[in-house]
């Protein structure tokens, strides 16, 4: 009993250390401002509500206590699972309680909190509360990201915190391989390198599947994030994959009634839907047999375990697979490139009208029925500052203002990374964030159950597409939004 | 008088904490049940819309699905529990070594939060990873595989329940047979009754009002179902383990679905009062005729 508590408090200790070592390092400019700032807020306490994410981690075990530390104002940010997450903070809002002054919003779910007025419009708040201005924020800082979270009137809703893409991940050592890569040549009659196509894709999966078969090794050619009871699955087909067929916005044309099926205009059931969820079901098939239960969470520790060779993964998680040799065995032989993309969809990209794959993040938005707003303002710009973000760049892998880019730390973790950062600046406008629906976990939801019996084979794709199209429209119809 | 005053003054904070936290939660899901609201719909007001919900409920192919998979559940759930927990219970009614340890181990599933039971189970059955289908793979060259497979996930589900839940059965019927007189059994045995007999004809009559509470605990408990699943398989493959307190959680609150997940919340909640009723009945009542 006694170990056990030493232990667990020797374990809380480090924890606490690691935050304040961190918090050490920040060097915070104008700190008398602050000071005077936060002195009207004396007995303040914040309360917000975040995902448990590592960039999330950074805000309530480092920002946090510095912001504190300045102000006097004290910040408690309730880190939790996703789905509670926004349990907690819709229901917050909705029934107006004003427990939470800040909560996460990520980027999918934001167009239906501004549909239901449920945010402050931070740059209108700002440019009314001068006194509250700090001289270090400035919204012109913020990536393109940050155009997420603007309402129509061009004005931020929420502060971005955390900003990354969906990348293709592969296994350094296994490309450069010379064994492999002969064998693959051989068998192939090409170089082995990551693949620009999707034919290229699974004929790199297929054969490094047979190769470690053949092995008796448990490497597998490709993730699939491909869940049979969990929306992670129904995401990484509608925002990583169909995409890369040319099929955008979810196969929801939103400037034609909201149309799905191709009967009326979608291409939610189009032959590239079909094509890109035949390939996609193939690469499922040679991934590791714990793919049929992956979230995202899961394909990057898949990934860590060296149990794939390539696959799809999310950015966040890029920087512990890379670096982190406490649980990842791949450190320092992973690379990042594009995702294979059919023909047409780059150019697509690159002109504006479509994507290549998911551009994800979240931001810390600001309740209206929050009962301090002017001193959430203070912390959300204290979010926002350049002289935080490296550190925090370097304990989770999200970048929101340019600035940060240039930071020496930045670049050498980008070297880790295989040029990771590199590929977000240049070519981030290339990924696309969820579409600008107000009705997303509706939709989600109500075709997911359709989704799932294509991925356990009780529906065929066809069939299964036409029929989530169908289900698609009939539940924007319901919810009022198709005409 | 002045002592049931007194009465009623000391009883006062329970019932106002039972009607604040039971009662009026309870009316105003009854009252949402009649209307439609769904707060991310083009209108997110709440509009009263009569028995529609409860009219949509008798076609819905999902609710009635889910309905399907979640009897069988239940059945195989209590039924196991209430076979394997009388069975333990007459064990740990004899002497035998180790009797204190193995029944302290037995007694540690009650404790657990259903949510880490969940997560417990998801780590033992990852395909491939968790030591479950390892140790099948290995002994027997079974492949489990409850992401794809919908048979394995429901008996995954239901074993993982009877892991959770019949150690309360246990409980509770070493509490009903500690409290059996001996006379009857004595009688019974000199008049040369077998065990079988012994069993249906003395000791199930005398202990059914104990099996008849617990089953009716384990009943309700089966049929609100969510964590344990819900962080297992998420309801999937497909809609296998979609039980009623699943599907309900995803169409109250991804779904944000307020009156209809309403609606269902009222349905299931007459469902289990039904099954109850028709369970008293059956088993209690002609005993009390007589």
């Amino acid at each position: 009993m006694k170990t056990a508590f030493r232990a667990g408090a020797s374990a809380l200790a480090i924890a606490l250390a690691a935050g304040a070592a961190f918090a050490q390092e920040l060097q915070i400019e104008n700190e008398s401002w602050w000071q005077e700032a936060g002195a009207r807020f004396d007995g303040v306490t914040l309360r917000g509500v975040t995902e448990s994410t590592p960039p999330s981690n950074f805000i309530s075990d480092v920002l946090a206590p510095k912001f504190e530390e300045l102000t006097g104002i004290r910040v408690d940010v309730e880190t939790t699972s996703w789905d509670q997450m926004y349990d907690k903070a819709i229901k917050d809002m909705e029934a107006g309680t004003g427990i939470y002054d800040m909560i996460y919003i990520e980027q999918d779910i934001v167009y239906a909190y501004l549909a239901r007025d449920f945010l402050v419009n931070i740059s209108q708040a700002l440019e009314e509360n001068p006194d509250l201005k700090a001289a270090g924020y400035a919204e012109e800082n913020f990536t393109t990201f940050a155009d997420n979270f603007r309402g129509e009137d061009g004005d931020l809703y929420g502060i971005p915190m955390e900003a990354f893409i969906k990348i293709y991940l592969y296994r350094t050592d296994l490309f450069g391989d010379e064994e492999i890569r002969a064998a693959f040549q051989e068998q192939t009659g090409r170089e082995l390198e990551p693949a620009k196509t999707h034919e290229e894709y699974a004929e790199i999966a297929q054969f490094f599947t047979s190769w470690f078969q053949d092995k008796g090794e448990d490497v597998w050619g490709s993730t699939a994030q491909a869940h049979t009871g969990h929306p992670a699955s129904w995401y990484e087909f509608f925002e990583s994959v169909a995409p890369t067929f040319g099929v955008y916005n979810w196969g929801i044309d939103p400037d034609n009634n909201y149309a799905a099926s191709v009967e009326n205009g979608g291409t939610m059931n189009s032959d590239e839907a079909k094509e890109a969820m035949t390939w996609w079901l193939s690469m499922r098939d040679i991934a590791p047999p714990e793919s049929v239960q992956s979230t995202w969470t899961e394909v990057a520790t898949t990934f860590a375990a060296g149990r794939a060779a390539q696959g799809l993964v999310y950015g966040e998680n890029a920087a512990w697979i890379a670096t982190d040799d406490t649980k990842s065995r791949v450190v320092g032989n992973v690379g990042v490139a594009l995702p294979p993309l059919a023909e047409g969809v780059m150019e697509a990209a690159e002109s504006g009208e479509g994507y290549i794959g998911y551009y994800d993040g979240g931001a810390f938005g600001l309740p209206v029925t929050s009962k301090n707003q002017d001193a959430s303002l203070l912390f959300l710009q204290f979010m926002a500052l350049p002289e935080v973000q490296e550190e925090w760049a370097i304990a989770a892998p999200r970048i929101t203002l340019d600035s940060t880019y240039d930071s020496p730390k930045v670049a050498e973790l980008n070297e880790e990374l295989g040029g990771y950062y590199d590929m977000l600046r240049d070519q981030g406008y290339l990924f696309k964030g969820a579409p600008a629906y107000p009705f997303h976990a509706q939709l989600r939801e109500a075709t997911a159950p359709i989704f799932y019996q294509i991925l356990t084979g009780d529906l065929g794709v066809d069939e299964g597409l036409d029929q989530m199209a169908a289900t698609a429209e009939q539940e924007l119809s319901d919810l009022g939004y198709r005409q | 008088m002045q002592s049931n005053r007194l009465g009623w003054i000391l009883l006062a904070p329970s019932l106002l904490i039972l009607f604040l936290f039971g009662v009026v939660p309870f009316l105003y899901v009854a009252w949402l049940s009649f209307h439609q609201w769904n707060p991310f719909a083009a209108n997110p007001d709440i509009i009263y819309n009569g028995a529609e919900n409860f009219r949509r409920l008798v076609f819905d192919a999902a609710f009635l699905a889910s309905l399907g998979v979640t009897i069988a559940f239940v059945f195989f759930a209590v039924v196991s529990e209430l076979i394997l927990g009388y069975v333990l219970a007459q064990a740990f009614m004899k002497d035998f070594p180790g009797k204190a340890i193995f029944r302290t181990i037995h007694t540690l599933p009650l404790i657990m939060a259903p949510i880490i039971v969940g997560s417990i189970w998801k780590l033992m059955t990852t395909p491939s990873i968790g030591i479950i289908p390892n140790l099948l793979d290995t002994w027997f060259g079974l492949d489990l595989n409850i992401g794809q497979s919908a048979a394995a996930a429901f008996a995954v589900t239901v074993i993982m329940d009877v892991w959770h839940w019949t150690p309360l059965v246990t409980l509770t019927l070493i509490a009903a047979l500690v409290s059996l007189p001996p006379d009857p059994f004595e009688q019974a045995q000199i008049d040369g009754a077998n065990k079988r007999q012994i069993f249906w004809h003395i000791t199930l009559p005398m202990i059914a009002p104990a099996v008849v509470a617990t089953v009716f605990i384990r009943l309700m408990d089966a049929l609100r179902t969510v964590d344990e699943v819900l962080m297992l398989t998420g309801g999937g493959p497909g809609s296998a383990t979609r039980y009623l307190g699943v599907h309900i959680f995803k169409e109250v609150f991804p779904r944000t679905n307020y009156g209809y997940g309403s609606a269902i919340s009222v349905i299931v909640l007459y469902l289990t009062i039904v099954a109850c009723w028709l369970l008293y009945v059956s088993m209690l009542a002609p005993r009390n005729q007589k």
